[in-house]
Order: C-alpha cells, then structure tokens, then sequence
C-alpha cells in the first residue's frame, strides 16, 4: 500500500519531471496519476496567479485567502481518499472513509476560523461544537461498524488461550501418566516382585528342611512354582509398562539392545544429546521396536537403520530399510502408535513404496 | 566361604543371609547401595559379593556399576548380579574381558535353593554362571537369521540354557528328570550343531556357548 503512494508521488520529486514544470504521459503516468499530477498544479498555479492579482490590484482585504481556501479542498479530498483507499475491503475501509470526510470537514472548519479571525478579527472560537458533533458522529459510526470485529477478536483470543490451555494441561497429563507408569514398574520390581522372591526363598528354605518327607516336598515344590509364574507374569507386565533398560540407562541404550536383540545387523546412529521427557522416551522406544519388528518379520531387508536426532524443537526418529516394502501404513501396528505420538503433538509417517524399503518417520516436540 | 551382600529390600536381604548362614556360609557385610559395597568389599576383603542391579539412590543401575568397579579394583573377587529381569546388554557388560567369577542371575533363581548354592560355589570357584534367560534372549533374538540355532531341538535348547549355568552333567541330568548319559548325547547333538570344540570341562563349556553367541551377535 505504502509502495504504490510512493509511485504516485514519484514524478514530482523525479529530477526528469522536475525539469518540465508540467508532467506529460510520455513520462510513464498513468492517466490517473496524470490527471492527479495535472490538478494539484493547476491549483498551485492559480493560487500564484490569484495572489500576484492582489499584489498588483493594490493588495488591501487580503481575498486571496479564500480562494486558497477552496483550491485546498479537492488536493485534501485527494490525500485523504487515497489513504482510506489503502485500508482492507469492508468496515474497516467505510470506517476510514467517513473519517477521511471528518478530517476534510474539520480542516475546513479550522481554516474558515483562523481566516475570519485574522481577516475579520473574530475571536470566539465558533466551529468549537460543529467538531465536536462531527467527531461524536465519527465515533458512533466507527463503533457500530467494528463492534462485530471487535468481538470476533476477543473471540479468537480466548480460543488461543483455551488451546494454549488444553495443549499445556494436556502435555502434562501425558507426562503425569509416563512418570506414573515409571513409578508402577519400579513398585513392580521392587515391592511385589521382590516380595514374592522372598517368599520362594522361605520356601526353599522350607524345602531344605522338609527332609525326604515326600508329601510336604511335593506341596512346597507345587507352591514355589506358582509363585515363579507370579513372578515372570509380573516381570511381563512391568516390560511391556517400560522395558527396564529405558528405564535404566534411556532412549539410546535401550534402542542399541533393542538393535543387536534383532539380529539385522541394524545401525543406529543418534545426533541427539538433549534429555528426553518419560513420554517422549517411551512413544519413541515402542514405535522403534515395533518398525525393527515388521522389519524382521516382513521385509527380508539386507540393511536396516535406526537414526535418532534433533530437528528444530523436536525429536526426530527414522526407522529404515530396505525390504521389500509395500507395508500398510494403516495396518502395521503402527496405528495404536500414531494415536500414542500424536497425543504428545507429534506426527508419525510411513513411506513404503513396492520393493523399494520402508521408512517410519516421527517427529516429538519436546522444547516445552 | 566369605560373603559380602548389597540388597535394599531388608526382607530378601534377611532371607538371603539366614540361608547362607544356615549352610555355613559366613556374610561378613551386608549393604544397601553402590558405594557401601566398594566400601564394604576393600574392608572385608570376601571371597564373593552378592549384588542387586537396582540400588539406591537412582534404582537404575547403580548395583552393577558398583559391581564393575568392585572387579576392577579387586579382579579375583567373585561377584553374583541378581536382577528382577534380564538384560543381555547387563550380562555382556559384566563379563567385559574377565570371565572368572562372574555370575549373572535372576533373582527368583535363590527360590531354588540347591542349585542357587552351587552357583554361588561356582562363581566363587571362579566360574561362570548366566541366567538361562540371557540364552534364551540371544537365542530368540537370533531366530531369524541363525539356522544353526534354529536346527536345535527343545530339549537340545533347555540343556543349552543349563549348560550357560555353568551346571555340571549330573545337574543338568536332574533338573530335566533325565539319565546323564542322554544329556551327553544332547551336549554332543549341541557343539555338532554350532561347530564347537567339544570340551568337558564345565566352565569352558559356558564360555564356548558364551563366545558363540557373542560372535553371532
């Protein structure tokens, strides 16, 4: 908008149009522009020549004023035009129009005052209410015309704020629920299964002192055995919560094992340093085990990769290989994954054209 | 026999020492955490040191690093990891270049009380003994690519598993419930099918198996 007034007023201050006094189309005006160009010269002139008139005609009541006055009003008119034009379409644009109007008015108003004070000697301040009404009816307009917008506005700032809300709250749900699983496994480890060992102890204990008598060795052997599926029931459950390696030693360590337990010679490079929320680590480990296990079970791939790094304020995990491909995106056990990325506002992608490998790409923010 | 015992949960740790008591074992220190063990371990000087992975402060694995750096500062020392679960990595981190008196087991194996006894005269002995898990994980993981590994029997993979154990023939024979002489035969079945030099020797015998599925990996 700035750009095409400055076009506008170009040719004046342009050394080449400054030359010839009057602007030409041969000058590259459009005949807009000419005709702007053309009026406000005219008037200048004319109020030169009007002035040299009252010079000449033995000067006395300084009448020239007036016509001053009325030259000054389609220039105006022009200016303020031209600058309601550049407001966007619609309310916005009929706003600043009738405030263009005001302001012509209002200087009108002030210069026929300052005029009939220094030529009339008029003192009193008349157009005094005349501004103020045409103010008043400026503002009333304004109001009526952008109240929708107004509201509209403080609309859209309250539903950014309820995202930013949900986002935020939602993140540390997730984060909550993470810690807390964490927590689980750990009390799983260390409060019921470590309890149930003690217990096969005693029993073994039991067992050593029960002697050759058969009957009782046969119930501790009976008890001891159900306490070990106890045990390895417990040891599953808290696996499949979080594989302890994760838990132990994080992402890159647990990817590492996950790699070698695979036997695909699978690479895994990491270009990442920056500490990993329970949630992210977690989303990220299981969508990686679940690639290098379709990898294992259904590519027949030569080579296979892991890649883990940073991107923006991201964690960016590639699983790839290059199988025979064709996986479906849907269907790979990959969705119920999908859903566990894009709770921590993450994206999950899976390219796998025929006989040409297949890419899981995921993508966390974690710079919260 | 001298031993030192680093375990949090007093219950177990308890349990554990009444039974090394009760078969003559002597426990000359019994701690809860990383750096009460290497205390323990340069003021007591024993002959083996039972260790729990997940220790105080962080419940990582503070026990086996412990344990680590207790081998490094004292190599003849024996030392026995229990873990709720198992990781490969753990085991082959633990074994690192010394293999002598390493002994890697879930802790649920103490249930049975005989054969967690031997292990611990095994490890002591300066022996090797691994969980029949860590064979079990090295042996699913390689399924997909290993056919030697694929080609053994049931029966061929669980003498496998009790053979990591650093158990002797008689052992094994028991614990299957079969004749020693079939678990010969299963053994010979075994080094045939991975191409090992055969070898009676019980310690030699986990270290081959060992070395096998290392070079596998």
């Amino acid at each position: 908008m700035g750009e095409r007034a400055h076009i506008a007023d170009a040719p004046v201050s342009h050394p080449g149009a400054a030359r010839r006094w009057m602007p030409t189309l041969a000058a590259g005006l459009t005949l807009r522009e000419y005709a702007r160009s053309l009026v406000r010269r005219l008037a200048a002139l004319t109020a030169v020549l009007l002035t040299a008139i009252w010079a000449l005609d033995g000067q006395g009541y300084f009448w020239p004023a007036w016509a001053w006055l009325g030259l000054i009003v389609p220039v105006l008119l022009d200016f303020t035009a031209r600058w309601a034009w550049r407001h966007p379409r619609g309310a916005v644009r009929r706003v600043a129009c009738v405030w263009a109007l005001v302001s012509v008015a209002a200087v009108i108003l002030l210069m026929t005052w300052l005029l009939t004070w220094l030529l009339a000697g008029v003192h009193e301040f008349w157009p005094g209410w005349a501004l103020l009404g045409l103010a008043t009816a400026g503002s009333a307009y304004s109001l009526i015309a952008l109240h929708d917008r107004v509201l509209v506005a403080r609309g859209r700032r309250a539903l950014r704020a309820r995202i930013d809300l949900l986002t935020r709250t939602r993140r540390q749900a997730v984060d909550a629920q993470a810690a807390e699983l964490r927590r689980i496994e750990r009390d799983l480890h260390d409060g019921a299964q470590a309890r149930l060992v003690a217990l096969t102890l005693q029993l073994g204990r039991a067992e050593l002192r029960a002697g050759e008598e058969s009957e009782v060795r046969r119930l501790i052997g009976d008890a001891q055995r159900e306490a070990h599926l106890a045990i390895a029931e417990l040891r599953d459950l808290a696996r499949g919560i979080v594989p302890p390696l994760l838990a132990d030693r994080g992402l890159l360590a647990a990817v590492e094992s996950l790699a070698a337990r695979y036997g695909l010679g699978t690479t895994v490079q990491a270009e990442t340093h920056r500490s990993l929320a329970p949630a992210v680590e977690s989303a990220a480990y299981f969508v990686i085990a679940e690639a290098l296990t379709n990898t294992a079970k259904h590519a027949g791939a030569q080579r296979s990769w892991v890649h883990l790094g940073d991107e923006h304020r991201s964690l960016l995990v590639i699983v790839g290989d290059d199988g025979r491909g064709g996986a479906d995106p849907a269907g790979s056990g990959l969705a119920g994954l999908r859903a566990r990325v894009e709770a921590l506002d993450g994206t999950l992608s899976v390219v796998s054209p025929q006989a040409q490998g297949t890419v899981v790409e995921v993508s966390i923010p974690c710079g919260w | 026999m001298r031993v030192v015992i680093a375990e949090d949960l007093a219950l177990l740790r308890e349990g554990v020492v009444a039974l090394l008591r009760e078969n003559g074992i002597e426990v000359v220190a019994q701690v809860e955490d990383g750096p009460g063990l290497l205390r323990a371990i340069a003021g007591h000087q024993p002959d083996l040191a039972i260790v729990d992975v997940r220790l105080p402060p962080t419940f990582s694995d503070e026990g086996l690093r412990a344990a680590i750096e207790a081998r490094r500062r004292q190599p003849a020392l024996g030392v026995l990891v229990l873990s709720q679960y198992v990781e490969t990595a753990y085991a082959s981190e633990l074994i690192g270049e010394n293999t002598a008196g390493i002994g890697y087991l879930l802790k649920e194996r103490i249930g049975d009380v005989r054969a967690f006894l031997d292990a611990l005269a095994r490890v002591a002995d300066g022996g090797t003994v691994l969980d029949r898990q860590v064979v079990t994980q090295l042996l699913v993981s390689r399924d997909s690519s290993m056919d030697a590994l694929t080609s053994l029997t049931a029966r061929e993979r669980d003498v496998l598993e009790l053979m990591a154990e650093g158990r002797s023939n008689t052992a094994i024979a028991e614990s299957l419930v079969v004749t020693p002489g079939a678990v010969e035969k299963h053994i010979t079945n075994i080094f045939s099918k991975l191409d090992l030099p055969a070898c009676d020797d019980d310690h030699r015998r986990v270290l081959a198996v060992l070395a096998y599925l290392r070079v596998a990996g």
